[in-house]
């Protein structure tokens, strides 16, 4: 392994490299001052106070005006807004006269974040106009503040995003992706140390430093990238749960003990795909396949419950769908170890599975050629 | 057409379908992965997310809430409860994703004309639960609510993408995706597997196999043995085709045209007929699609063939490629807004010929753009197929004068 700096490389540098990307891209916790314009036809004091107020929302950044929707929708077909906000001329009359004027806003859900955000923006925007009218005109008739509030809103709904207030998403992505990557490497670097045995012929000089026993020969070579690969998942918990203090409700034991045992899962995983494909091309391409498949698969970005029945039950494949479990419970939400117990029993077994299919490893590395 | 790029052409597209693992990552991934990977985000929204309702005193227009919400597509209720320590049990055994809390006074309230209050508790282990429940809860608030004529409306237009759709919104973005990866995985591969057989050839009988190899023959490959176990067989005897070699350039030019062949096909396929089996929007016009992808492939290619003269061996590939997806889906700005993405990023994000091609993709596709809608994209991915060029070529240059010695 010390031999070719390759290994090194690709046990730190993907998993280190992610790190630093995914938590400085999304340092802001939420994407703010989102490019967007507005198309203000009214030109009264009434819509140019909407502008204003839009303008000091959180997620938008107004960079434009446009004279007309037309011109709106070229902007964002040129990528320079992900939205525009329409006030149609003769608003401002109309309110004075209570004829209620139409309002709209476009958006651009092709980016569907961006969209989503500024969604918002505008529709409170548009709540809170339509407020602020009504309640002038409420105080100014003598109506005492409660029923103001009823009036304006008779149903108040106030949402209790639970650990996470700020929907913040870093903490929903990055708690995830950066174990994905972790575990793709793992996966990637095993079946690629077994397979370059096969490949150099050097099996035999490799089985006979351990007196031709399988199992000692392959607990010598995991170990040092073990090792290291559960440093580098260590140092992930360190900068996520100690660094940038995310959410860590249940303690930190049940999330090391979670990316300890997804290395070592991953690591069984990768001995059996190579146990199935013992070409070295296929068991690389089914490592690939596995680990870039999980991100998907696990359901930390598109639940598993929109899945169809089929993929719900073939995400129990999938190391990282197992980690991702015992991460909502355990880090997020706080819940007893023991609630998780069937996600910790099914990492272990993966580490352990490749204990049944050593006999037919030793036969498939012996007697397999390489192939290119 | 000059001839001396035909032979390297066909001697290079010879080899790509000689060789399985090449027709892996050039075709195969190509075909079946965009199939697969649409499949599992097919259902494109989350529906019937499973709630608990929580009444502290069930009561007409309490329950009326409640069978509005459990009315609406996003969410089902699957419980109801006066007891929020039971529901806070039915959310930890993940039977639910929510809790929709009716206080006591919420009919008297209701009834009295003053202003009445619910409360959601979301689990945020997925932000489109969150998303479903609140739409829901909102929805239905405003639905029950009898006030006085608005003194303003609103509405809100999907523009693009007008189903919110979690495919609509990704899919393209990765196929955009995968034409870069598949490539850099494909080219990769072939020249990890020139530099083993270079190591192969080098590290043994030297007196069996004296004349240099030139880039020309390297491209040769079908007449090379498998590698096997044996690092001590000299090579057969050579094809006579071998001896005579086209030039570095000449073979890069060559090769170039044999991956702008197979990944114009696959190209294709995955960007008009995928998106069509899917359902997925489809605005884009056909030749503006054309003249985009053009400079797109080129420079995929071209950065491919420069990135493919630092693999050291076969496998290798996989080690180095393969996980720069998921940064570079990230990098691209579709997910994560490129206006958010920080300015080192951003210019990282240049480098890569998959930035340009994604946001250029996803507007001539999802938005209808033309390419002078598009024309920062186009001159960019036209800079980066002339610069990446231009490294393939020195490069190709530098190491066929190193095996010409």
């Amino acid at each position: 392994m010390t031999r070719e700096p390759l290994y090194l490389m690709a046990i730190i540098l993907p998993p280190l490299l992610c790190y630093v990307l995914f938590t400085s891209l999304m340092a802001a916790g939420l994407p703010t001052r989102l490019p967007a314009a507005v198309v203000d036809m009214d030109g009264s004091s009434t819509s140019r106070a909407m502008v204003r107020n839009l303008g000091a929302f959180q997620h938008t950044d107004i960079v434009a005006h446009y004279p007309s929707a037309h011109e709106a929708f070229d902007a964002m077909r040129r990528g320079e807004v992900y939205g525009f906000y329409l006030i149609p001329q003769g608003t401002e009359a109309e309110v004075m006269t209570g004829k209620s004027p139409l309002v709209s806003f476009y958006l651009n859900y092709a980016y569907l974040i961006a969209g989503s955000l500024l969604y918002e923006d505008m529709r409170t925007l548009s709540e809170l106009t339509d407020a602020g009218i009504g309640m002038q005109l409420l105080y100014a008739h003598g109506a005492a503040s409660w029923q103001v509030e009823a009036v304006l809103q008779p149903i108040a709904l106030e949402t209790h995003p639970l650990h996470n207030p700020w929907l913040n998403y870093s903490v929903y992505l990055n708690n995830t992706l950066m174990p994905g990557v972790l575990a793709l490497m793992v996966l990637l670097v095993t079946v690629y140390s077994i397979g370059t045995e096969v490949k150099h012929g050097t099996v035999r000089q490799w089985l006979a430093m351990s007196n031709g026993h399988i199992l000692p020969a392959m607990v010598g070579k995991m170990l040092p990238q073990t090792t290291l690969f559960i440093l580098m998942a260590l140092l992930g918990n360190a900068w996520l749960y100690g660094y940038l203090h995310f959410p860590l409700e249940g303690g930190v034991w049940p999330m090391l003990m979670a990316s300890t045992l997804l290395v070592l899962a991953s690591q069984g995983l990768g001995v059996i795909l190579f146990c199935l494909f013992p070409w070295m091309r296929m068991a690389m391409s089914a490592a690939a396949l596995w680990g870039v498949m999980s991100f998907s698969i696990s359901g930390f970005s598109f639940p598993a419950m929109g899945m169809s029945a089929d993929l719900q039950a073939l995400n129990h494949l999938f190391p990282l769908r197992h980690y991702f479990l015992i991460y909502t419970h355990s880090a997020l939400n706080g819940y007893p170890i023991h609630d998780t117990a069937g996600a910790y029993v099914a990492l272990s077994l993966f580490a352990l599975l490749p204990l049944l299919c050593l006999k037919r490893l030793r036969r498939v590395m012996l007697t397999y050629k390489y192939m290119e | 057409m000059s001839p001396t790029i035909i032979l390297p052409f066909l001697r290079h597209l010879h080899r790509i379908f000689r060789d399985e693992g090449a027709v892996i990552f050039l075709l195969l991934v190509p075909l079946a992965y965009p199939l697969l990977y649409t499949y599992l985000y097919n259902n494109e929204v989350v529906r019937e997310v499973p709630a608990v309702g929580v009444m502290e005193h069930p009561s007409g227009t309490a329950r009326e809430y409640l069978r509005r919400v459990d009315a609406s597509p996003d969410v089902m209720i699957v419980w109801e409860t006066s007891s929020m320590a039971e529901a806070k049990e039915l959310m930890r055994q993940g039977k639910a994703r929510g809790i929709i809390y009716l206080p006591a006074d919420f009919t008297r309230r209701i009834g009295r004309g003053e202003q009445a209050h619910v409360s959601l508790l979301c689990d945020m282990s997925g932000l489109l639960y969150y998303k479903a429940l609140v739409i829901a809860c909102t929805d239905v608030s405003l639905e029950m609510e009898v006030k006085a004529a608005p003194l303003m409306e609103y509405k809100s237009i999907a523009a693009y993408n007008p189903s919110e759709g979690f495919a609509s919104f990704l899919i393209p973005a990765v196929l955009v995706l995968i034409v870069q990866q598949t490539l850099l995985l494909g080219t990769g591969l072939l020249a990890g597997t020139d530099r083993d057989r270079k190591r192969q050839i080098s590290g043994t009988d030297n007196t069996a196999y004296k004349e240099p190899l030139s880039k020309g023959e390297e491209a040769q490959g079908w007449d090379m043995p498998s590698v096997k176990t044996s690092r001590h067989k000299a090579p057969s005897p050579h094809n006579p085709s071998v001896t005579r070699s086209s030039s570095p350039v000449a073979n890069l030019h060559g090769q170039a045209l044999a991956y702008l062949l197979i990944a114009s096909l696959t190209t294709a396929y995955m960007l008009m007929v995928v998106p069509h089996l899917f359902h997925l929007p489809q605005l884009a016009d056909g030749w503006t699609l054309l003249a985009f992808m053009l400079p797109y492939l080129l420079a995929c290619i071209f950065m491919a063939m420069s990135v493919s003269t630092l693999v050291p061996n076969r496998e290798a590939v996989m080690l180095m490629v393969v996980f720069t997806s998921v940064p570079l889906l990230f990098l691209s700005g579709i997910s994560w807004p490129g206006s958010s993405v920080p300015t080192v990023w951003r210019v990282v994000s240049w480098l890569f010929p998959s930035t340009f091609g994604i946001n250029g993709f996803v507007r001539i596709n999802s938005l209808g753009a033309s390419l002078s809608d598009v024309w920062v994209e186009y001159l960019a991915l036209w800079i980066q197929a002339i610069v990446y060029y231009l490294i393939a070529r020195k490069r190709c240059k530098v190491q066929g004068a190193k095996f010409k010695v």
